[in-house]
């Protein structure tokens, strides 16, 4: 029996991918995505959560950033 | 803005100041900590600042249309001039003024503004600025009128100015600086030019009882200001500059009013400058200098000096509060001490600008003068000692401090060892017939049982009038700590000096009404570009984790995640490399971390020198020296304690590893460390590195961009570096291997939780007697550190002490 999974091609820095299967072993996301962990760069997983995790990363940069202006209060 | 909320864990922090146990000798560094994790704390009287301080021009302009970029539609409140080129100004309705820095009057309207409001933001061609209450208070305090501020604001605008500003200029300057306390010959005495205002007050029923009345029926004590000889700070300037900066100061205006009157002919096009402003300014200009000429007609009446306190705060109650002078030229109670500035100090032309607004009518005037780390803010301090010629008392936060104000005190002025007093826990001399007393705060306001000799030259420092009262790092003293000492000393005026006058709480506010307001402030691009201080170039150094590293960070709890960023691999090879890239060009480098675990680990690992909180006096003095004078020290790492106040003239490279939360105070407070201009420096080129090591994709990026505001706002811009070139292919760097690093991961992993917390320093909420902290270092991987010997070896001392229940005994 052969499965046929869509998937994409992620490239990514090492800590990067670390969040990556952080989520994943988590279930942050509701479920697992990743279907194979190629190499320290790469990864491979699910097409259908590509939205939700682009979210998640903005998230993540959100959180990490902070805009030197405040707006007036 | 209302009051804040008194809580109970306001109280609860003030209870830790109680117990403060070991607290004679160390840091007293921030108390109030910034940074949003910290509540506020401790400050929350309002009484002693009026109610006009807290309205707020902010909310002026609400329902103003705001465009998606917030820019704001104000064109219905202002009208532009037809000659609004050659004018610097934009006066906004909530409170914000716009000055361009190219314009031709810039230095007035820079002076002016300075003057009457508050620094936002200084970049290079536009500053910000913002009128406050207090700014206001302040202008008055210096001898600004209402309707000069006005009219001069109306000049150099390019627009009307909006009436919600006039009137809130009017609000907080008609009823301040209008009466004051003079203490003459050790009388004090309400003095006003307003003889109305005398009258109203005297009506009040509370300031009736003050009142001292030597005979019956007696009226106003008529008298003038009579004109007095322009303060001279210590000896005059050598000739050449005396003459070079009165010519600049009497042709400037002349030149400018020359330039305005060929305006309309100007033939090559350069901006001219509208006639109106640049008299206005001869006038104003002149006005503050001739004030000590002109006879003014006072009014005054005697107040009984135990109702002082009562009627200070009665007088802020109906909005008339006091401004404190010192008449210390016709003080003959107290004595003159025999101190004089050195002929070889040379006040640079800020340092002298502050100082006339402090002595501007020849008396001394209580306040604030905001200098950057490194522009000579001892030199101030000491010549206003010199220029008062009473006794003064100087307080600052460390013991190290303590030394470095006697070294400047012997440097600058004729004072020796003999008038020099210093009373820290490890330097007591006999107070006696001594003119300078040098302290630290938490000496003064130690609650604890002192030592027979403490106790004497406590006593001794109650019992004095003190002429001068210096307080080194202002900002760092909250409201309660500072109410304190003033309970305990008896000074004439005080000065405080600070170079950031900023605190994540703002409370900062209340220091104008506790002190006095802010007399100065300097701008420190400009200083950096005439060569004052050095010229910095400020860089954030992104390192990225460790994919080991960051998955630990991803899973694990919020304290140690901050241990894990901060030991970082990366982090650690980027230190060592801008380490002995620096050390090869011969500079002097300090590294400074926040957290004990982390700057041990670097420091025995690259088998460099540090300094931390328990390091004693001794080894503190010993390793500075070193890294003054010897060729072989070039780096050393030092924790928050070095965080102000540490005098490290030669450094010139600062790398942050780890930091205090988003503490823009702190970002400012250490970057002045390396600020002291370097000798034989050239003014253009960029001559201090100030480093900040982050590691990527964690909350220390957030941090980092919060400290950067202040600093931001004085006009400094951060390079961002990604990726230090050279570091991959250097061979020495340690942790290159999978396995060194997954060894350091352990050892991460296995720190204690109290290895993962910030230094404590005492007066911080939170801190712990060492005794506890030695307890837990001895289990620690640190026993080589060779700082516990001092540690054991102090403690065994204060053991000593308790051990003998029969000395006690025999004392009775």
């Amino acid at each position: 029996m052969v499965n046929v999974m869509k998937g994409v091609f992620v490239e990514c820095d090492p800590a990067m991918k670390q969040f990556l299967l952080h989520l994943d072993e988590t279930l942050a996301l509701g479920r697992k995505f990743i279907i194979q962990d190629l190499d320290e760069n790469h990864l491979f997983i699910s097409t259908d959560i590509v939205e939700t995790l682009q979210a998640r990363v903005d998230d993540l940069m959100d959180r990490i950033s902070f805009p030197l202006h405040e707006k007036d209060p | 803005m209302g009051p804040p909320k008194k809580s109970k864990k306001d109280r609860f922090t003030g209870d830790k100041f109680g117990k403060k146990r070991r607290a004679e000798d160390e840091a007293f560094t921030q108390l109030v900590e910034d940074g949003d994790s910290m509540p506020s704390d401790g400050v929350t009287e309002l009484d002693g600042v009026p109610v006009a301080a807290s309205k707020n021009v902010e909310t002026n302009d609400d329902g103003i249309m705001t465009d998606e970029y917030g820019a704001k539609d104000y064109r219905a409140q202002m009208e532009l001039k037809p000659d609004h080129t050659n004018r610097p100004l934009w006066v906004a309705p909530n409170g914000h003024v716009f000055l361009e820095s190219f314009s031709p009057v810039y230095k007035h309207a820079h002076d002016f503004l300075i003057a009457i409001s508050e620094p936002v933001c200084r970049p290079e061609h536009i500053h910000e600025y913002k009128l406050t209450a207090y700014s206001l208070y302040a202008a008055v305090s210096v001898g600004l009128q209402t309707h000069d501020i006005i009219e001069y604001l109306k000049r150099l605008s390019k627009t009307s100015i909006p009436e919600g500003i006039i009137e809130f200029i009017k609000l907080c300057t008609l009823s301040y600086g209008k009466v004051k306390l003079v203490l003459k010959h050790n009388r004090y005495f309400i003095e006003s030019p307003h003889p109305d205002i005398l009258q109203k007050l005297l009506k009040d029923p509370v300031i009736q009882q003050c009142r001292l009345k030597r005979e019956e029926g007696e009226g106003f004590i008529q008298g003038t200001l009579e004109g007095k000889a322009i303060t001279q700070f210590g000896t005059k300037l050598p000739p050449g500059e005396t003459a070079a900066t009165t010519s600049a100061t009497d042709n400037d205006p002349n030149a400018a009013t020359a330039a305005g009157t060929a305006a309309t002919t100007n033939p090559d096009g350069t901006p001219a400058v509208p006639e109106d402003i640049t008299n206005f300014y001869d006038k104003i200009d002149n006005e503050e200098e001739d004030e000590d000429e002109a006879n003014l007609k006072t009014v005054s009446f005697e107040v009984n000096q135990e109702k002082i306190e009562v009627i200070q705060k009665r007088c802020i109650e109906i909005e008339h509060p006091l401004l404190a002078e010192y008449d210390f030229r016709n003080d003959t109670h107290n004595p003159d001490i025999n101190i004089d500035l050195k002929p070889a100090a040379v006040l640079r032309p800020y340092q002298e600008k502050s100082l006339r607004k402090m002595f501007g009518n020849g008396r001394a005037r209580s306040g604030v003068i905001v200098l950057p780390c490194g522009a000579g803010k001892s030199l101030v301090g000491v010549t206003a000692c010199c220029t008062v010629r009473k006794r003064a008392l100087v307080l600052c936060n460390s013991g190290v401090s303590v030394e470095q104000w006697k070294q400047q005190f012997k440097m600058w002025s004729t004072a020796d060892d003999s008038m020099i007093c210093r009373f820290t826990s490890e330097a007591k001399d006999k107070p006696m017939g001594c003119g300078i007393l040098v302290t630290t705060y938490s000496m003064i306001t130690h609650t604890q049982k002192r030592s027979w000799e403490a106790e004497q030259t406590m006593r001794w420092l109650q019992e004095q009038e003190w002429g001068i009262m210096v307080l080194d790092e202002v900002h760092t003293i909250p409201a309660k700590m500072f109410r304190r000492v003033l309970t305990i000393v008896q000074s004439h005026c005080k000065l405080g000096l600070t170079a950031t006058l900023l605190r994540e709480d703002d409370k900062i506010a209340d220091l104008n009404f506790l002190i006095g307001p802010k007399l100065y402030e300097a701008n420190w691009l400009e200083l950096q570009k005439k060569g004052y201080i050095a010229r910095v170039q400020c860089a954030e150094v992104w390192c990225p984790m460790s994919p080991e590293f960051y998955r630990e960070y991803l899973t694990t709890k919020t304290s140690k995640k901050m241990l894990l960023y901060v030991m970082n691999p990366s982090k650690f090879r980027s230190c060592q490399f801008l380490i002995k890239y620096h050390e090869k060009r011969g500079d002097k480098t300090i590294v400074f971390s926040d957290n004990v675990f982390a700057l041990k680990h670097y420091a025995i690992k690259m088998n460099k020198p540090f300094i931390y909180g328990p390091t004693s006096q001794n080894e503190r003095i010993q390793i500075l020296q070193n890294f003054k004078f010897n060729q072989k020290v070039n780096t050393i790492f030092v924790s928050k304690v070095a965080d102000t106040s540490f005098d490290l003239p030669e450094a010139n490279v600062l790398i942050q590893i780890s930091s205090h939360g988003g503490s823009r105070r702190q970002e400012a407070q250490r970057l002045g460390r390396i600020l002291r201009a370097k000798k034989g420096a050239i003014a253009e080129e960029y001559n201090a590195f100030f480093y900040t090591l982050v590691s990527q994709d964690t909350m220390e990026m957030s941090y980092s961009r919060k400290r950067q505001r202040f600093l931001v706002n004085q006009g400094y811009s951060y390079k961002v570096i990604t990726h230090l070139s050279g570091m991959d292919t250097d061979p020495d760097l340690m942790y290159k291997t999978r396995e060194e690093q997954s060894q350091l991961l352990q050892q991460v992993l296995s720190a204690s939780d109290l290895d993962c917390e910030d230094e404590k320093v005492p007066g911080e909420p939170g801190y712990r007697p060492s005794g506890g902290a030695a307890s837990k270092r001895a289990g620690g991987l640190s026993s080589m550190s060779g700082g516990d010997d001092a540690i054991y070896y102090e403690q065994r001392r204060r053991n000593a002490g308790s051990v003998h229940p029969l000395f006690k005994k025999f004392r009775g």
